[in-house]
């Protein structure tokens, strides 16, 4: 079906200059002190504009059309028809436990489950929301299936890889990846995605092992300063130089595997996913990761959370980089979405994780 | 005017085509290469779409069509037919931020009128469940200190100081806990725990009579419950404007603003404590001399003073008030148990 043997090209390319999003980004800061964070929304969207119009594909750029309003108006919907009553029948129930009625514990169970899985649904109806307000060629992409079915999915993801000691979290990683993909539309045609967890398993079970390498490590670290800490005067510098010792160790012993893990992962989303006759691989390579996964963390980290829009920039050139296409889709085919868009966004997901930051 | 070459998506596939745009006086002429006409754009339905990256032109939309594009190179001769892009609204931005102001100083005013407001509503029940679930985790995490000879010193004081209030405002529980801090807490539901720093640390009796007076009179005005509800509007508040639902930002405004809305309530304990310990014929100079020495030591008392500001200021208010007749309250042996009273 897929002429395979075409060479893959590289139709993407990020042209958004790094000056522009600094200086986004600490306008967005000045606003959000002087309104108490309120211009969140609107800040979030003139990021989001200016990442999407740099990304070229096949010469053309993308748009993003989504509005400040937009958001506020979700964040309050879900605070107030989802959070809050939450919130409220949570204080209840506590209050029910403490005064001895026990009937509530199951009660407060069932609520913190509902808080899981409304988190997921946050994050899928936050994708769809970005995704209908994607446009290229004047044609909007697009997000189907259940918000719900996929947080009930990634609560029983969570509950497997708990009860697995994380065997299970490959799978079910991979299980979420392709609900998104196999659900995500562009135009009136939708992306496919057959991709496996099997084949990562060795990779995460190096990954698997290192985690234990490092866990043995601190145990033994902390047994052998317990022992050795005998004046209280010295502890400070102790305590200094134990947190610096662990980054390095968790640097050496479980970034790489970690970073060898996560390429193999998105390597294997990518190789799987078809659009239209056309298929991606992705040259994603644990070195370069690690390169794009320390930077942006320095870069977050010395700025308090101020510049993360640059490591947004930073991940989008990452990928239009590093992805390639094999055949062109037949444009000519791809008509506009007749899907219904959201009216709001992503109040879910802002109330309950705070995603989608940038 | 010559045709300009631009780049025309119609909005209803995906496919880019190559077409030939003529400015006419009604509008854009939008041909195929073929020279059949693909799209008429109206003069007034012309919509800027912002600026191709790498300076490579403009893009154009159309209200009458608005998932349609074109993309222009040569751009120097559409931009004066476009509508000016808005301007960035600074006139909104500048209503937000004083409707922000405006908020704010309301939530500061409304928020301890509306505790005390619902103070009144709490049940009397509720509130003695409260208060005692966190004086019983407080007692078994720091240990209580039981010392018969001195349990019954401070009770002799407290009784004394207490038969002059109402039967329901008396405290139910009174208890010393082993923490060195130099600190006594007045909790919901009539409890007053007193730390074993603050009788370490004490001077004389009336000094202890006098904290023990502030903090009945804490409980008299149920300041505790009204600082909980202040506290919990205050974080409720937080999150409702920033969103961050973890609560780690809501209680450190809570906490902020703790001091700073239990000053009217500090002030009040101290008056209402004054009144209690002159008609209780004790010296009241004793919550003076207390407040003068934790002014003169702010770096050993740091959790008294997070929740009790200006001390010095509090002691020249308490020596007004105070009568000068005071007599002494426990024996020389009665002190001795109440300073052993941790053993």
């Amino acid at each position: 079906m897929y002429d395979d043997t075409r060479a893959a090209t590289a139709p993407f390319s990020h042209v958004g200059g790094t000056g522009a999003v600094i200086r986004l980004s600490l306008v967005n800061l000045l606003l959000n002190i002087v309104t108490l964070s309120l211009w969140r929304f609107w800040g979030k969207t003139r990021v989001r504009r200016l990442l999407w119009s740099g990304t070229v594909a096949w010469g053309d750029p993308a748009e993003y059309t989504g509005k400040g309003g937009e958001l506020f108006i979700g964040f309050l919907l879900a605070l107030f028809l989802v959070f809050l009553p939450l919130v409220i029948a949570m204080a209840a129930l506590q209050a029910q436990v403490q005064s001895g009625q026990m009937w509530a514990g199951p009660g407060i169970f069932i609520v913190q489950v509902l808080f899981v899985v409304l988190a997921g649904a946050g994050l899928y109806r936050a994708r769809r929301y970005q995704l209908s307000r994607t446009l290229w060629r004047g044609i909007r992409g697009g997000q189907q299936g259940s918000a719900l079915r996929y947080g009930a999915l990634m609560l029983w993801v969570g509950v497997a890889s708990l009860f697995t000691l994380g065997w299970a979290w490959p799978w079910g990683e991979m299980k979420l990846a392709r609900y998104r993909m196999d659900n995500t539309t562009f135009g009136d045609s939708r992306f496919s995605c057959e991709a496996k967890a099997k084949p990562l398993y060795r990779r995460f079970a190096l990954l698997w092992l290192s985690g234990i390498v490092f866990f043995a490590g601190i145990v033994a670290a902390g047994v052998a300063i317990s022992q050795r800490l005998n004046k209280p005067e010295d502890s400070v510098g102790v305590i200094a130089l134990a947190y610096v010792a662990l980054i390095l160790w968790g640097l050496l012993t479980v970034a790489v595997p970690y970073a060898w893990y996560r390429a193999g992962f998105y390597r294997q989303l990518a190789d799987h996913t078809r659009y239209c006759g056309a298929a991606f691989t992705l040259e994603a390579t644990a070195g370069s990761l690690i390169r794009l996964a320390f930077g942006n963390a320095v870069v977050a980290f010395l700025s308090l959370g101020v510049l993360r829009p640059w490591t947004a920039l930073r991940t989008f050139r990452y990928v239009c980089q590093h992805l390639r296409v094999v055949g062109e889709p037949d444009w000519e085919r791809v008509g506009q979405s007749t899907d219904k868009a959201p009216g709001v966004g992503e109040g879910l997901a802002a109330v309950f994780d705070g995603a989608g930051e940038f | 005017m010559a045709a300009l070459p631009g780049r025309f998506n119609d909005g209803r596939t995906a496919a880019t085509r190559s077409v030939q745009v003529t400015a006419r006086p009604a509008g854009l002429e939008i041909r195929g290469p073929d020279g059949l006409l693909v799209a008429f754009w109206r003069t007034g339905d012309l919509r800027a779409d912002g600026e191709l990256p790498g300076g490579k032109g403009v893009r154009l939309r159309c209200a009458a069509d608005p998932d349609a594009r074109l993309s222009l190179e040569q751009a120097e001769f559409i931009r004066p037919l476009l509508p000016k892009p808005p301007r960035f609204p600074w006139g909104k931005l500048a209503a937000s931020v004083a409707g922000v102001l405006v908020l704010l100083a309301a939530l500061w005013q409304g928020i301890p009128a509306g505790a005390r407001w619902l103070v009144a509503l709490v049940p009397p029940g509720l509130e003695q469940r409260w208060g005692d679930t966190l004086a019983g985790s407080l007692e078994s995490q720091f240990g209580v200190c039981r010392q018969p000879a001195g349990e019954a010193a401070l009770h002799l004081l407290a009784d004394r100081l207490a038969a002059n209030l109402p039967p329901e405002a008396r405290p139910r529980r009174l208890v010393v806990v082993k923490m060195a801090d130099v600190n006594a807490i007045a909790l919901p539901g009539s409890t007053v725990m007193v730390f074993a720093g603050l009788l370490a640390d004490a001077q004389s009796p009336d000094e202890v009579a006098g904290v023990l007076a502030h903090e009945f009179t804490h409980l008299r005005l149920r300041h505790p419950t009204a600082a909980m509800i202040r506290a919990t509007g205050v974080g409720l508040a937080v999150t409702l404007v920033t969103g961050e639902t973890s609560g780690v930002l809501a209680s450190g405004a809570a906490m902020a603003l703790a001091g700073a809305y239990s000053r009217e309530d500090e002030a009040a304990a101290d008056a209402g404590g004054v009144a209690l310990m002159n008609a209780a014929g004790l010296d009241a100079h004793g919550l003076s001399a207390f407040l003068r020495r934790l002014a003169a030591h702010p770096s050993r008392v740091p959790a008294w003073l997070s929740t009790h500001p200006d001390s010095a200021a509090r002691a020249d208010a308490v020596d007004r008030l105070a009568r000068p007749d005071g007599h002494p309250v426990l024996a020389p042996e009665q002190w001795t148990a109440l300073k052993g009273i941790c053993g």
